[in-house]
């Protein structure tokens, strides 16, 4: 029997203990040497392998940016606890030990007691875990870029289960007898610090990685090596009898320091740890503080000895009688201190978007790849200067005098300050998530920035930099632009209102007074979605901004009106009165619609189509002729969907470079440019000609890698039907574009299913909500072509560089729990609740219906279908797969089809019959505490 | 709207005159003791415009009023309505157009965004900019309840005084905080009224007396009575006068609370507690309070509306109207002693006061049928001396 429900409630939180407490009793020959047999295995070299080229290679396919044993991700499967706080773990735990005891068997404290663990029941009760092979899957399931790296085979879960027993002899083995130890050698000037002390300085990237490189060697298994079959077999020849890891004349060699007096060894020192740092370079208790390291003589003076070939011989000479090279063993065990040399990546640029200096003397090009801005001399057409800003740089403006420039850094949630005489970044700005256009207004008071991920506008006063207020924009706010008399700015939102289920999407216009820093009107532009550029025409009557009309209510079966994305312009008049039209011809569509800029004598207007490489040239007045001579009904209802309309108003489409995504008109209105995204090019365009004449290089990497060829292809329209629509279509910048889709000709409205993030989709399998797809390749392969591309699908080669490129789409980082920080009170009782096993009753919840039965960490998914009592009745079946949740709060809404436009609504409204976990006894504050816990994953 | 040019009537005048009359020394009351100084006159509101239905308003049971600028933002039992006080326009929401819920029970503005935040009485929390209202309640957001009374902008958190605890949205973060007896001293749960100044946030609860957040710290005080008495008001002065409180207002460091039995006020070392029959409140159901500094509140009743324009010396000045006859009296009174009555016309649009909020020298009342404004034209504060010109309508 375990603990009764009230005897459970009065159990303490467990905490880590660490392998090293556990080896307390699972140690020696009585206990089938059950700790070195762990450190023999590759559990215990999980952290350490993280160093190695091949996980940062499978970090980058990944999606993954950061150091791989600085990413969450990695850690969740390569190190025991990584999620826990500080406080959840002992002193003597150490996530360098990589997967220890506890990640199988939970946090220890509580039961890993000798007199509890001799009564398993209550072991259990206290959180002793005995898993199962299944319960390996969680980690071992196959990871596209783990097989894509390693060319590992499919985990095996039976031979892996024999690899790793560790049973405890039925038959205890007869005591060694007692080993004729000679008497302890009294303690010499320095103690023994441990290799666990040297390491908190000599690992990470600055230090090359030292402890983890010696965790790799035989250097660190010495002292397990003793309790395998094969050190019981040498010992056996050299005539030690019993136990060799209890004898010293092999401890001697197996362990560091062995044979002092305890005095000689500091608290935390395990001869456990093997050959460890100190056994080359001496007794570190005196040397080993950062100062006198960094002073060589004083770190000689405090005991650091030379390593030279007179420091291995003592052991290594003929040991075993195995042969010993100083030098080829030197080479081995390598650790040099220094940052190791960058593999010669090639560093792209990805030029987003230019703007003119106030003076028009110099062309600014955000770079997203390159982490750069990019100055270009407009008239020499030659890139000039490059400023290293944050991390994918979006957007640049500037104030009036034009002495400082602003640049939105997209995945650091930050604005670089640059002064732009010096060129050289003043000061960051913290700013809200995934921040993408910036303003200043006509006075230079207030700067704007768009925050993407928050839906907000941070509102900073310029005088101090100060953040003063946020306003509330509507989804994903991407580009603004001031009226021409300065009084008003124009926002455009990518996604679309959250609406009720089976309606068209509609997006936001959000107009800000620019004289109060407040938003004073909204206007809904109906059956419309990404809207992305914006720009006023210089007699202020009306700006231009870019749109998409998605019909996603109906199967993709149905051409009628242009098929299921239409690609298209918006005209927001200066009363607030909104026109669209297409710019898809009947046969050539335009897809992808990004940027738009107004020459300055306000005769065209050019619009970028990123899908398929080309610019459009409007003739304004054609446009807006047309659509004055056009009934209030035809310019709500006919306009909007008329294929045959872009031939009056289009005066030519312009091949420009790969991806154009920003447009910018020169000041003299002679010329515009246009920052080609994926040749990390601006294309310069003759505005008398109306022609590409000139293409600028922005230095990005010549050689086209898989991931930069499938960049282009999920960027293209090529492969589709009519070239209506890219990858990017839908997933914009590899995340979600808000719509819930018809897909399949299984009936109109059967089966709904909300788009997905590809953020960190590489080891999410199965694909689909119905989980149909087993591979990206599929997803992305024939699927594909059934839906989507109608013509010819993509080729084997192209379908590897578009998985490469979509693996490598970037996660960002958690913005509500960075690696390391402890959670706050909300978020530690929201973890509480996420990993509860009893109800508020008392009761215990149902093993298949606790939160981390389907979302187990570190991906937060097992990969299969369930049945959460969402089925409704335009599904064809009720099983759907368990999503991740990683960075879950950036892409609402959420279920499969979308229905839900919140977390909380997931269990307030949909979750009746606690089907979708055990949620319905919870309080409201419970619920907020698992919300916000949820938000840290 | 209808205008009330009230005019004082000479019988005021004389009447007052004949009090103060008596009051001189060497008349006939000469064995009493020698009465103090004149202390002089608050001013009184004798110009009142109305606002109903007819002029825009979608409803006229008026819950809340908020004073924004140039606009004023009015909730009712039926819609939002906002009155443009530079065209004298009205717009109003209800459910048809857009407003998430019926009912508006608080209303306050974001001063740095112009966003309003909307309190819905069963139906959450509401959020209006520029036309669009986003909806926040129980099931969709972190918002402890549906029900809800009160709601305060401190920074950029908005905090949401509901029938189950209190809630505070942080608007940065989009995270919900939720507060209730398991988090704050909250004897009971259902929180009535709430207000931000000085970096306090006051909550009123229904049972609980006065909660006190102090934003800098997040360490809470409350302010029960200490007599715990619920039936009378043991020790004078002691604390809150009683703990079934309806509302708190904060200004000048001084907090001054209503009660459905008196009212009280604190300035952060001595409480004052005032029941009708010693004070110018007409009545001890109080609905509402909000201070217009350390000195002045007013105090929304079931019968009338009493404002108290004078602490250090008592002077309260107490509205009432005879709905039926359009007809209304502003009666002075220093602590129980009627000083002069002033027949001010119609005054309040009724007699059952739910909400009031200060526009400068004016000031607006919410009422169970329809809105009022008191046209403080020459308004002052405190007291001025008792020349009579006061009387003459201004």
């Amino acid at each position: 029997m375990g603990l009764t429900a009230a005897e459970y409630a009065t159990v303490r939180q467990p905490v880590y203990i660490g392998v090293r407490g556990c080896s307390e009793c699972h140690a020696g020959g009585a206990m089938g040497h059950q700790f070195s047999k762990w450190r023999l295995s590759a559990h215990a070299r999980a952290y350490a392998s993280l160093a190695n080229p091949e996980a940062r290679a499978i970090a980058e396919l990944s999606g993954i940016r950061e150091e791989p044993q600085e990413a969450k991700m990695c850690l969740g499967c390569h190190a025991t606890a990584a999620e826990a706080e500080d406080w959840e773990r002992l002193e003597d735990f150490h996530l360098e030990d990589g997967l220890q005891c506890e990640a199988c068997h939970g946090p220890g404290s509580e039961y890993a007691v000798r007199e509890i663990m001799m009564n398993r029941a209550e072991a259990m009760a206290r959180g002793l875990r005995l898993i199962d092979k299944q319960s390996c899957m969680v980690c071992h399931k196959t990871k596209g870029s783990h097989v894509a790296v390693l060319n590992s085979p499919p985990f095996d879960p039976e031979e892996a289960w024999k690899r790793i027993a560790h049973p405890v002899p039925e038959v205890k083995p007869d005591p060694a007898p007692p080993a004729a130890e000679s008497d302890p050698a009294p303690p010499g000037p320095h103690q023994y610090t441990g290799v666990m002390a040297c390491s908190a300085c000599h690992q990470g990237e600055r230090f090359g990685f030292q402890f983890s490189k010696w965790r790799e060697t035989p250097h660190a298994r010495a002292f397990a090596d003793l309790a395998s079959p094969r050190g019981y077999e040498i010992a056996g020849q050299e005539g030690v009898p019993g136990d060799p890891t209890a004898s010293p004349q092999c401890l001697r060699c197996h362990t560091t320091g062995h044979g002092l007096a305890a005095g000689a060894f500091a608290a935390g020192f395990d001869p456990r740890d093997g050959v460890q740092c100190e056994a080359c370079h001496g007794p570190g208790g005196d040397y080993s503080p950062e100062a006198v390291m960094l002073d060589k003589l004083a770190a000689a003076d405090a005991g650091l000895l030379p390593v030279n070939e007179a420091t291995c011989p003592g052991c290594h000479d003929n040991a075993h009688g195995k042969p010993f090279n100083y030098r080829e063993a030197v080479r081995a065990i390598r650790h040099p201190s220094r940052k190791p040399a960058l593999v010669g990546k090639p560093r792209y640029k990805t030029p987003l978007q230019p703007v003119f200096t106030p003076d028009g003397q110099e062309l600014w090009v955000t770079c997203e790849a390159g982490d750069c801005v990019s100055i270009i001399d407009p008239v020499s057409r030659t890139r000039v200067a490059e400023i290293t800003v944050g991390g994918q740089p979006t957007d640049v403006c500037f104030d009036p005098s034009g002495a400082r420039a602003f640049v939105s850094n997209r995945l650091d949630d930050s604005v670089s300050v640059i002064d732009t005489a010096t060129r050289s970044v003043l000061r960051t700005l913290a700013v809200g998530d995934e921040p993408h256009g910036v303003l200043v207004d006509r006075e230079g008071r207030r700067l704007y920035v768009l925050n993407t991920s928050t839906d907000s506008i941070s509102v900073f006063d310029l005088t101090t930099f100060a953040e003063v207020k946020r306003l509330a924009a509507s989804r994903a706010p991407w580009s603004l632009d001031l009226s021409p008399d300065g009084s008003r700015i124009a926002v455009t939102h990518t996604l679309p209102q959250f609406d009720a289920p089976r309606t068209t999407s509609r997006s936001e216009l959000a107009i800000i007074n620019a004289g109060t820093g407040r938003i004073e009107d909204r206007i809904l532009v109906p059956d419309a979605n990404l809207l992305q550029g914006i720009a006023w025409h210089p007699d202020g009557e009306y700006a231009l901004f870019t749109l998409l009309r998605t019909k996603n209510l109906v199967p993709m079966t149905r051409l009628l009106q242009g098929w299921t994305i239409t690609n298209g312009l918006g005209v927001l008049w200066k009363d607030g009165t909104v026109d669209q039209v297409l710019l898809d011809l009947n046969q050539r569509c335009f897809p992808d619609p990004a940027g738009v800029a107004i020459t300055p004598d306000g005769r065209y207007g050019l619009v970028t189509s990123s899908g398929s490489d080309r610019v459009a040239v409007v003739d304004l007045a054609r446009l807006t002729g047309m659509l004055k001579d056009a009934s209030p009904a035809e310019r709500r209802r006919i306009l909007p969907n008329h294929l045959g309309a872009p031939h009056e108003f289009i005066a030519k489409f312009i091949d420009v470079g790969i991806s154009p995504r920003g447009v910018v008109c020169a000041p003299d209105g002679r010329s515009a440019f246009v920052a080609n995204a994926l040749d990390d090019s601006v294309s310069v365009i003759d505005l008398d000609r109306l022609e590409a004449v000139a293409k600028i290089d922005l230095g990005g990497a010549k050689e086209l890698t898989q991931a930069r060829w499938g960049e282009q292809l999920f960027h293209s329209a090529n492969i589709t039907f009519r070239r209506q629509f890219s990858c990017h279509t839908c997933h914009p910048d590899g995340h979600i574009d808000g719509i819930t889709y018809d897909i399949e000709p299984d009936g109109i409205g059967v089966s709904p299913v909300d788009n997905r993030t590809l953020r960190g989709i590489n080891d999410m399998a199965p694909y689909k909500w119905e989980g149909t797809n087993p591979t990206l390749k599929r997803q992305c392969g024939p699927r594909l072509a059934v839906f989507f591309t109608r013509i010819d699908p993509f080729t084997p080669e192209q379908l590897d560089a578009l998985d490469t490129y979509i693996c490598t789409i970037p996660r960002p980082p958690n913005r509500y729990r960075r690696l390391g920080e402890d959670l706050s009170p909300a978020q530690r009782r929201g973890k509480a609740m996420f990993e509860r096993t009893m109800t508020n009753a008392g009761e215990v919840v149902p093993v298949e219906r606790r939160c981390t039965n389907c979302h187990p960490p570190p991906l937060f998914t097992d990969g299969r279908r369930h049945d959460v009592g969402t089925r409704g009745p335009l599904d064809r079946e009720g099983r759907f797969d368990a999503p991740h949740l990683n960075n879950i709060y950036d892409s609402a809404p959420y279920l499969h089809d979308g229905r839900s436009h919140s977390l909380e609504e997931i269990w307030t409204v949909f979750n009746p019959y606690d089907e979708h976990g055990v949620t319905n006894d919870m309080t409201k504050d419970q619920l907020n505490d698992l919300i916000e816990y949820l938000k840290t994953l | 709207m209808k205008r009330e040019h009230a005019i004082a009537l000479g019988l005021a005048a004389c009447l007052y005159g004949g009090l103060a009359a008596q009051n001189q020394p060497g008349s006939a009351a000469v064995d009493k003791p020698a009465p103090r100084p004149d202390p002089g006159r608050p001013y009184v509101y004798t110009q009142w415009e109305h606002f109903t239905k007819a002029d825009g308003l979608p409803n006229e049971h008026i819950f809340a009023v908020k004073v924004a600028g140039d606009q004023v933002w009015v909730g009712t039992e039926n819609g939002l309505a906002r009155y443009d006080k530079r065209t004298g326009a009205w717009r109003s929401w209800t459910e048809a157009d857009g407003l998430p819920w019926r009912v508006v029970s608080g209303i306050d503005v974001h001063p740095k965004t112009g966003e309003v935040w909307i309190g819905l009485f069963g139906g959450g929390l509401a959020r209006y900019s520029a036309g669009r209202f986003d909806h926040f309640h129980q099931l969709n957001s972190g918002l402890v309840n549906d029900v809800v009374y009160g709601v305060a902008v401190e920074h950029d958190n908005i905090w949401v005084a509901t029938t189950a605890g209190a809630s505070r949205y942080d608007t940065i973060g989009d995270k919900w905080s939720i507060y209730t007896e398991k988090n704050a001293p909250m004897e009971e749960i259902w929180n009535y009224g709430v207000c931000y100044n000085d970096g306090l946030v006051h909550l009123g609860v229904w049972g609980s007396g006065v909660l006190e957040f102090d934003v800098a710290t997040g360490r809470w005080k409350d302010y029960l009575d200490p007599d715990r008495e619920m039936e009378i008001d043991l020790y004078r002065d002691d604390g809150i006068i009683h703990v079934i409180t309806t509302g708190v207002s904060y200004v000048e460091k001084t907090l001054w609370v209503s009660t459905y039995f008196g009212v009280c006020r604190y300035d952060g070392r001595h409480w004052r507690g005032w029941y009708a029959h010693e004070s110018g409140l007409p009545s001890d159901f109080n609905n509402f309070v909000k201070g217009r500094s350390a000195r002045e509140a007013w105090y929304c009743t079931d019968k009338g509306v009493g404002a108290l324009m004078d602490f250090d010396t008592d002077t309260w000045v107490t509205y009432t109207t005879d709905g039926a006859e359009h007809a209304g009296q502003a009666v002075i009174q220093r602590g129980e002693t009627p000083v002069a009555t002033i027949e001010t016309g119609y005054n309040l649009s009724h007699n059952y006061a739910l909400a009031v909020d200060f526009d400068g020298n004016d000031v607006w009342i919410g009422t169970s049928k329809g809105l009022c404004r008191g046209v403080g034209t020459g308004y002052y504060s405190g007291l001025r001396p008792s020349s009579g010109a006061a009387l003459v309508k201004q």
